[in-house]
């Protein structure tokens, strides 16, 4: 059983992807090359994903012409950055790998590596 | 021998001189589990102290144990010896010890609640944004600085950038992966949780603010640790430096840069194990510390 975050997911990859408006019949069509999936599902979906604030629609003609609000890339940077800290309210669990440093810090743990890989090649 | 008075010197001594005695000590970086569990238990005991002098403090003229008995029947352990009056009890010497738990106790679930509620909505939008890759057992994200992040907790997710995947070898990424996989599998962000509860309630506390910087630091080595079980040092090593090269200078608020450079070194060092008789009184005073303020109010045999 597929869950609804998966649908969603699938909605907005290809509405990415293509990098245009389109239409919940477009999507179907799209997803239906590949597993059967009912209209009034995506349609209820995609619906879902507006009220979210994830899609943009405009009408053209009867049918409705869906666009994410920002780029995949858009969406990323601002969860990396939140994940890693940047952002001022940081949940106290979010545990990432290295913080940000200085330019000194930076050179201090290139020495350091360095006078390993010499140790390790005398 | 006024219980208060050594009440407040063995507080002060927890508070303040323990912390740095700890801080100068070398053997935390090199059994950090150990570390973070000493850390852990000095805040239990501080509490306790704290709780038990305002106790005595609010009643000074009761009877020592009756008065203890009374404080850990109030808590809702069943004492069945020299249950006190009720009447004799001053709502105040169980009010005050009450109200230091429940603090911790609801800054703690604050903390909790707080780090999920932003966790819940970060996975929601991760998973629609990035793409999961079931070779990495990580969703990568489309970033063009190298990095990598966990979200811990019930439904936990990795998170590497695909800048992240390009830069570093198949062996280093290996590393990076196993060092967030630590950190979800040890629960790291509730032990985070605790020293920031802990902090927020004491919050000029010498003890809080350590407690809060080195438990971070600690989790990192012990994630560290579990990614050199199948990983060389250089790989880790260089994985870090490579990651920690590429993103931008911090700024003036980001501080605890510095944490990388130890950890490194720490990495790339010989890196001994304490010698065992000093890792087992060290793990036998951090299981005695939580106890000392309860022999301090109760010695026993004298009750």
């Amino acid at each position: 059983m597929r869950r609804l975050g998966d649908l969603e997911a699938e909605i907005m990859d290809r509405l990415w992807t293509w990098n245009r408006p389109a239409t919940v019949r477009e999507v179907v069509d799209d997803i239906n090359k590949i597993r059967p999936v009912a209209y009034t599902t995506v349609m209820t979906v995609t619906n879902i994903l507006y009220t979210k604030g994830w899609l943009l629609r405009g009408k053209q003609g009867r049918a409705w012409l869906y666009s994410p609000v920002r780029s995949r890339e858009a969406y990323a940077a601002a969860l990396m950055e939140d994940g890693l800290g940047a952002s001022k309210d940081r949940p106290a669990a979010l545990v990432h790998f290295v913080e940000n440093m200085s330019e000194e810090e930076v050179a201090a743990l290139r020495k350091a590596l360095r006078n390993v890989g010499r140790q390790a090649n005398a | 021998m006024n219980v208060a008075a050594v009440l407040v010197v063995y507080t002060t001594v927890v508070g303040f001189a323990a912390p740095r005695l700890i801080l100068r000590a070398r053997w935390p970086h090199r059994a950090p589990a150990l570390a973070a569990a000493v850390w852990q238990a000095l805040a239990v005991s501080f509490s306790i102290g704290i709780a038990l002098f305002a106790h005595h403090l609010a009643m000074p003229t009761e009877h020592l144990h009756a008065g203890l008995v009374g404080l850990l029947h109030s808590c809702g352990f069943d004492v069945e010896v020299g249950r006190p009056d009720p009447g004799l009890t001053d709502p105040l010497a169980v009010g005050v010890p009450a109200a230091v738990a429940i603090a911790l106790a609801a800054s703690f679930t604050f903390q909790v609640m707080r780090a999920r509620r932003a966790r819940a909505a970060h996975r929601e939008a991760l998973d629609l944004v990035g793409r999961h890759s079931a070779r990495l057992s990580a969703t990568v994200l489309p970033y063009d600085l190298p990095a990598a992040y966990c979200l811990p907790g019930r439904r936990p997710r990795v998170v590497v950038s695909d800048a992240a995947v390009r830069a570093l070898t198949p062996e280093q990424l290996g590393a990076v992966l196993e060092h967030e996989q630590a950190h979800i599998a040890g629960r790291h962000h509730l032990v985070l949780a605790s020293v920031e509860a802990f902090h927020s309630v004491f919050r000029r506390l010498p003890l809080a603010r350590h407690a809060r910087e080195q438990t971070a630091l600690l989790l990192e080595m012990i994630a560290d640790d579990r990614a050199l079980r199948h990983h060389s040092d250089e790989v880790l090593a260089t994985a870090m430096y490579e990651m920690a090269a590429a993103r931008p200078p911090a700024g003036a608020l980001a501080a605890g840069g510095h944490t990388v450079l130890i950890r490194l070194q720490r990495v790339l060092g010989p890196r001994e194990a304490p010698h065992p008789a000093l890792w087992s009184s060290v793990a036998a005073v951090a299981v005695a510390v939580p106890l000392l303020p309860l022999l301090v109010a109760c010695p026993p045999g004298l009750g």
